[in-house]
């Protein structure tokens, strides 16, 4: 009877999982074949370097939205046995990957080649103890290729010291706007977030029910707060500072707070089938919408459904007038190779390929010349209402730097002490303590040594 | 955990009945490499490394110290706490009191009663939840009134607001679990010789005082049994809070209840010397209740 209980507990909402960058089937034909734009040599069946093509068994681990990109992987690679296998790699702060590899870690086999993660950090706490699992990636990409990642992008794969990753794709966020709704009720496209606020005002006013944005995402202080510059997780090694009491996190709230109330920024999931049902859909009712690049068609193509030629990408929002110009980050998922591989060769070769050549519908990739290819296909893309392409580059390299990878996520802590709290009607403002509070009970719990100031 | 220490009480039993020792043993016999290998040796296992660090050195209490210091340690038994006494109260009260109402009618309305009774318990575990989910979900649930004006929720996340979880898991627990009691309370009553029944209509005792004063104390075993075999499913609770937990996107803590913590610090954290710690905490707690309902109830005695 005790044993039900303890069955392993399914991955169900299959929905929200697929958050992240989905690459769902539709519309854009894949590319199965290299690229026509500037892709790097060294493809289908020569791997670049020490001669000879990659063979033997390789297994990898990727989420739902990634399987197209693995079975594509095995069509040109046919020397290459594939084992792929898929996980709810969500980005809720699932700990799927850390109970698999401590099992491994403690039967001493078992790892996969090559792991693909939607959550960001997880190379932190993959290249340290316990865990030991993130091989260093020099060598199994070639160097000339690895220096095409943006200088951020390889910052958030170097853990002391040592680049132990490569980033999928870019999750810069921007402002993404429905051009129809908002040229038929004559409202201009905010800068700032004054503006932006004052739109939100405006619409509660004139349109009740119509939205500027959401903050009932395990990851909106991805959004608000790191746009904002919030310095609640900045890690030095060991030390991580907790600080959200700062200005940079108290005027955002104070910022949002009234639009929360007006509901014109409510506390709900874009994931959920309420959203859905209230704010999506032909006759949607979202104006516009802070988010990251995958939103575009992960969200509000494949999760809302929404009809063509609407929606459109601004630039981030802008504080006032105060530059530079900041933005957050939602994913922006990894590439990790075991270090423990017996097939290293044909695991750097699958990642190298992965993240140079193939090119994925949904996410903005974060190689750079891939993304180029992969921007020229979205301006073509009718689902958008004008190209979101030049302010998705702008914003690549936006995202703020100060906001540290830690080894806890730290989303669950911001959906159970804040997004829960919003739903009940508290206010921000009165939040950003406890959201502190509890960061430094998880930082603690992980070995951190917390400053707050 | 509980056959455990059913079957070890009741092997103390057959020792005091002398002769017929080897026959019960007989008995005994095909069930103990089973109780060994997945019940005795995985608990020796988890005591050893409650009190052992990572490198198998003795270490006391520490890691008992150190979960129960743990931030997430005393929210999750205060939710176990909440939840199993929500359940097991609504679980004594409803099971017992249905089971008395329908044995007390006529025989042909009752099977059928009890097979609708039983019905919601052929949906168990992680299915069961799934219903539940949408059962919550003021979008899409046909007691979407119920949400409205009971719990005040007309979207999914005020439904499992934290101050309501542990009643909704109850509820669940209930709805799943509550069906199979009957049945089981309902084949006690039937044990009852009807000549005491008769007996006591005829000393003008009506179908209440039948039900309260004869029914009752004669099933009062198989009640323990019922709260035994039930407190501790209540504490290690761990489905449910886990599939609400992904389900809400995070929203409901990967550690709502005790069982989870463990869980987590075993597999998240790396720590399955404290995690064996959290798991001997309940073992204890489970134990102890199961004496404490064993004492109180006279369940193993057989001379009444």
């Amino acid at each position: 009877m005790n044993q039900r209980r303890l069955l392993p507990a399914v991955a169900l909402v299959a929905l929200a999982l697929a958050g992240c960058s989905s690459s769902g089937g539709d519309s854009n034909p894949k590319s199965s074949g290299p690229p026509a734009g500037s892709a790097p040599a060294g493809t289908s069946s020569s791997s670049s370097g020490d001669g000879g093509a990659p063979s033997g068994n390789l297994t990898v681990w990727v989420d739902a939205a990634r399987l197209p990109a693995a079975k594509a992987y095995q069509k040109v690679h046919p020397n290459v046995h594939l084992n792929i296998v898929t996980f709810d790699g969500d980005g809720n702060g699932a700990s799927t990957l850390q109970t698999k590899i401590q099992l491994w870690n403690r039967t001493g086999n078992g790892w996969p080649d090559v792991i693909f993660s939607e959550q960001v950090q997880d190379p932190v706490w993959m290249a340290r103890k316990p865990f030991n699992f993130a091989a260093p990636i020099k060598g199994l990409v070639p160097d000339n290729l690895l220096s095409k990642w943006p200088a951020p992008s390889t910052a958030q794969c170097t853990v002391d010291g040592v680049q132990v990753c490569v980033q999928d794709n870019l999750a810069q966020v921007v402002l993404w706007v429905n051009k129809k709704l908002m040229d038929q009720f004559h409202y201009t496209v905010p800068k700032t977030w004054q503006e932006w606020a004052a739109l939100g005002q405006k619409a509660a006013s004139e349109h009740p029910g119509y939205i500027v944005g959401t903050m009932g995402e395990s990851f909106s202080h991805w959004i608000y707060l790191w746009g904002d510059q919030c310095p609640v997780q900045q890690a030095d090694g060991n030390k991580v500072t907790i600080n959200s009491g700062d200005s940079h996190c108290t005027r955002m709230a104070s910022l949002v707070d009234p639009l929360i109330k007006n509901q014109s920024v409510p506390p709900l999931s874009v994931f959920t089938p309420d959203f859905a049902k209230k704010y999506g859909g032909k006759d949607d009712k979202i104006l516009v919408m802070p988010g990251p690049a995958w939103y575009g068609l992960g969200v509000f193509h494949d999760t809302l459904h929404m009809p063509n030629g609407q929606i459109t990408a601004a630039p981030p929002l802008q504080w006032e007038s105060e530059t530079p110009v900041t933005t957050g980050q939602v994913g922006g998922g990894p590439w990790i190779v075991s270090r423990h591989s017996k097939n290293m060769k044909a695991a750097g070769d699958f990642v190298t390929w992965e993240t140079t050549v193939f090119k994925a519908k949904g996410g903005y990739p974060a190689y750079g010349p891939l993304a180029d290819t992969w921007l020229v296909d979205l301006a073509k893309n009718p689902f958008f209402a004008a190209d979101p392409g030049p302010a998705l580059k702008a914003a690549a390299s936006q995202i703020w730097q100060g906001w540290s990878l830690v080894t806890y996520p730290d989303q669950p802590v911001w959906s159970n002490t804040v997004v829960t709290k919003l739903v009940a009607g508290q206010s921000l403002s009165s939040l950003l303590k406890p959201f502190g509070d509890a960061l430094a009970q998880a930082a603690q719990a992980q070995g951190y040594q917390v400053s707050r100031n | 955990m509980n056959a455990f220490s059913l079957s070890g009480t009741r092997s103390r039993a057959t020792r005091v009945r002398g002769p017929r020792r080897v026959r019960g043993a007989m008995f005994v016999v095909p069930y103990l490499p089973l109780l060994l290998l997945f019940g005795l040796i995985p608990m020796g296992y988890a005591l050893k490394l409650a009190f052992t660090d990572d490198k198998g050195n003795w270490v006391g209490f520490h890691n008992f110290t150190k979960t129960f210091n743990d931030y997430r340690f005393m929210p999750a038994f205060k939710h176990i706490l909440v939840y199993t006494t929500v359940w097991l109260a609504g679980l004594m009260i409803f099971v017992v009191g249905l089971t008395l109402v329908l044995h007390s009618r006529a025989s042909r309305v009752s099977s059928t009663y009890r097979f609708l009774f039983y019905m919601p318990g052929a949906l168990a575990g992680a299915s069961s939840v799934l219903l539940w989910l949408f059962m919550l979900d003021p979008a899409v649930s046909p007691g979407e009134f119920l949400l409205r004006h009971l719990l005040g929720a007309d979207l999914f996340v005020k439904s499992i607001a934290p101050a309501h979880l542990p009643y909704i898991f109850a509820m669940i627990a209930f709805w799943t679990g509550a069906g199979g009691w009957i049945v089981v309370m309902y084949g006690a009553l039937n044990t009852i010789p009807t000549e005491l029944e008769e007996a006591a209509r005829i000393d003008g005792a009506g179908p209440i005082t039948i039900a309260l004063r004869l029914k009752l104390p004669l099933i009062r075993k198989w009640i323990a049994y019922m709260l035994i075999l039930s407190f501790a499913t209540g504490t290690q609770l761990f489905v449910e809070p886990q599939l609400v937990n992904e389900a809400s996107l995070g929203m409901v803590p990967d550690t709502w209840s005790s069982n989870q913590l463990a869980y987590q610090v075993a597999f998240r954290f790396g720590d399955f010397n404290a995690a064996a710690a959290i798991s001997v905490d309940l073992l204890v707690i489970g134990l102890a209740g199961a004496i404490l309902v064993v004492t109180r109830s006279g369940l193993f005695r057989r001379d009444e």
